[in-house]
């Protein structure tokens, strides 16, 4: 059992490594990152200025749940790991996977947690920077049972998002290019994830429905279990199942996509 | 000039052709644009749902300004966007030498090859939100500001090509910068927000030194109160400032080219 995890283990620090060789620019995109930071607090900030609370929430909330977004973004976000994978099935380096015991989705999920690593850690720098300017605002509930719910939230959205990125890599063994397909689908997870804006903004009955959907339990479910926009624990532990039912349904979905696509995928040459 | 319209015009066949070969491509792309303008606009329908007001702006003006930057943005994204990409990779890759070899400005010919008619044609959607909030906020624009709107959309079209060139012309200097170009969108995200909203060292930093805010406030207030000479002179200032800076910086890159074949 561990032999055979150690093969991946291995995988995780060599995706370390190479990704340690890209450090600047995770640094120089954590640094951008702060751009937006700045578009949400001066937009955000002008909403606020002619009400006290927008959907009951104020505003030094807002922006709290906005940093807490960006730090989940560098963290867990599939950033290109769909392309890598679309990458290696066009040229055919999928090739070397099938002639050993390695589970293609397994190494390719310790590559992306390497990254994570590596840009979960670079998103500090320039978050830290920042802090002097957002100390002021930043407001976080202290209730012990955020931590108890928020970490599997955390990292079961983790699945969600490389499941999602692993999904749209598969769709190369039947489309030759991926990339229209991957934006169409950033849009719609920008919005249902809550990337725009905070989802309880929405209409009840609109967010009743996101709440169904796998693109809430990409971002927007764990920030707001951290920030103090969902508070009912009973609530809360019902989504998680929910959130359980998509890492599942994903990741069989996952492997029917890797049968199915095999079964068209031709090797050519050693 | 007759010449570069020629070689332009050809440029557009060569696309439209292209266009017509990958149709698929063409209803998928402008599927993505739609679809991130609609993101844009639905922010702005679920802040309103609890705010009456941005920085003064009511619901429609801010459309209004949303659409704009969104036209600026698309029009850019038609015309240029393709070409200035590839022009960061072909430098990096040597096939920057294509460029070098034609009988014609380096810039002209490296910046206007390809165009994206998807992008051309969501700018009629982008056209179509600006005249909606017109609409709805009962404004009725004569000739001449309708023209001088124009007017002034080519110039936020000419500060975001010299805004895009700058940023791909560093490829010059660090061969290793890719994704570089991304940076552009970062700083477009500022163009849909009102002038006043800003205010200390964000207003010195995105008002003042970058062309970001301006480029789509100034338009949008022609339509919503007239001309603003003042405004209007600015505007024209910062677009020869910038694409001075453009030619400048890039030409200087061409003499750092070394091409990179083996």
């Amino acid at each position: 059992m561990f032999a055979s995890l150690n093969k991946y283990r291995h995988a995780y620090l060599v995706g370390l490594q190479s990704n340690l060789v890209y450090r600047w620019t995770f640094a120089i995109r954590g640094f951008f990152s702060l751009f937006h930071l700045a578009v949400v607090f001066i937009l955000w900030g002008a909403a606020y200025a002619g009400t006290p609370s927008i959907g009951g929430f104020a505003f030094g909330q807002t922006l709290t749940y906005f940093v807490v977004l960006l730090l989940l973004q560098f963290l867990i976000g599939a950033f290109n790991e769909d392309y890598q994978i679309s990458e290696e099935i066009r040229n055919g380096l999928i090739n070397q996977f099938l002639l050993k015991p390695v589970n293609y989705f397994a190494y390719r999920f310790s590559i992306y947690v390497a990254a994570r690593t590596v840009s979960g850690l670079l998103v500090l720098l320039p978050l830290l920077a920042a802090l002097p300017f957002l100390k002021d605002y930043l407001t976080f509930p202290h209730e012990w049972w955020r931590f108890v719910l928020g970490l599997p939230a955390v990292a079961m959205s983790a699945l969600v998002q490389f499941s999602i990125a692993y999904c749209f890599g598969m769709m190369t063994f039947w489309f030759l290019e991926i990339q229209g397909f991957v934006i169409l689908s950033m849009a719609i997870e920008s919005v249902l994830g809550g990337q725009m804006f905070p989802l309880d903004l929405l209409p009840p009955w609109v967010l009743h429905i996101a709440g169904f959907l796998p693109f809430y339990y990409q971002m927007y479910f764990p920030a707001a279990i951290f920030t103090g926009r969902l508070n009912d624990p009973a609530v809360i532990v019902q989504q998680l199942g929910i959130q359980l039912i998509w890492v599942i349904a994903l990741l069989a979905f996952n492997q029917l996509l890797w049968v199915r696509g095999l079964r068209r995928h031709t090797a050519v040459g050693g | 000039m007759m010449h570069y319209l020629k070689i332009w015009l050809a440029s557009v066949r060569y696309s439209l052709v292209r266009m017509m070969m990958f149709r698929f491509d063409f209803f998928l792309w402008s599927m993505v644009e739609l679809c991130w303008m609609g993101v844009n606009v639905l922010m702005i329908a679920v802040i309103y749902r609890h705010t009456n007001s941005i920085a003064g702006w009511s619901k429609y003006e801010m459309l209004l300004l949303v659409g704009t930057s969104m036209l600026i943005q698309r029009l850019l994204l038609g015309f240029f966007w393709s070409s200035i990409f590839e022009l960061g990779r072909n430098i990096r890759t040597g096939g920057f030498d294509f460029f070098v070899a034609q009988p014609g400005n380096i810039m002209f010919m490296a910046t206007t090859r390809k165009l994206d008619p998807d992008s051309l044609a969501n700018s009629v959607i982008a056209t179509a939100i600006v005249i909606y909030s017109a609409h709805q906020l009962h404004l009725n624009p004569g000739l001449a500001d309708i023209a001088l709107y124009a007017f002034m959309i080519m110039c936020g079209l000419a500060i975001h090509y010299s805004l895009l060139v700058l940023s791909v012309s560093l490829a010059f200097w660090i061969t290793s910068a890719q994704g570089i170009e991304g940076s552009y969108f970062t700083l477009a995200e500022f163009s849909r927000l009102p002038r006043k909203a800003f205010r200390g060292l964000a207003s010195a930093l995105f008002v003042w030194a970058l062309p970001v805010v301006i480029v789509s406030n100034t338009p949008a207030r022609v339509l919503l109160h007239g001309f603003e000479p003042a405004l209007a002179v600015w505007l024209l200032a910062i677009t020869a400032g910038w694409l001075g800076l453009a030619i400048l910086v890039f030409n200087r890159g061409l003499r750092r080219y070394s091409s990179a074949s083996s």
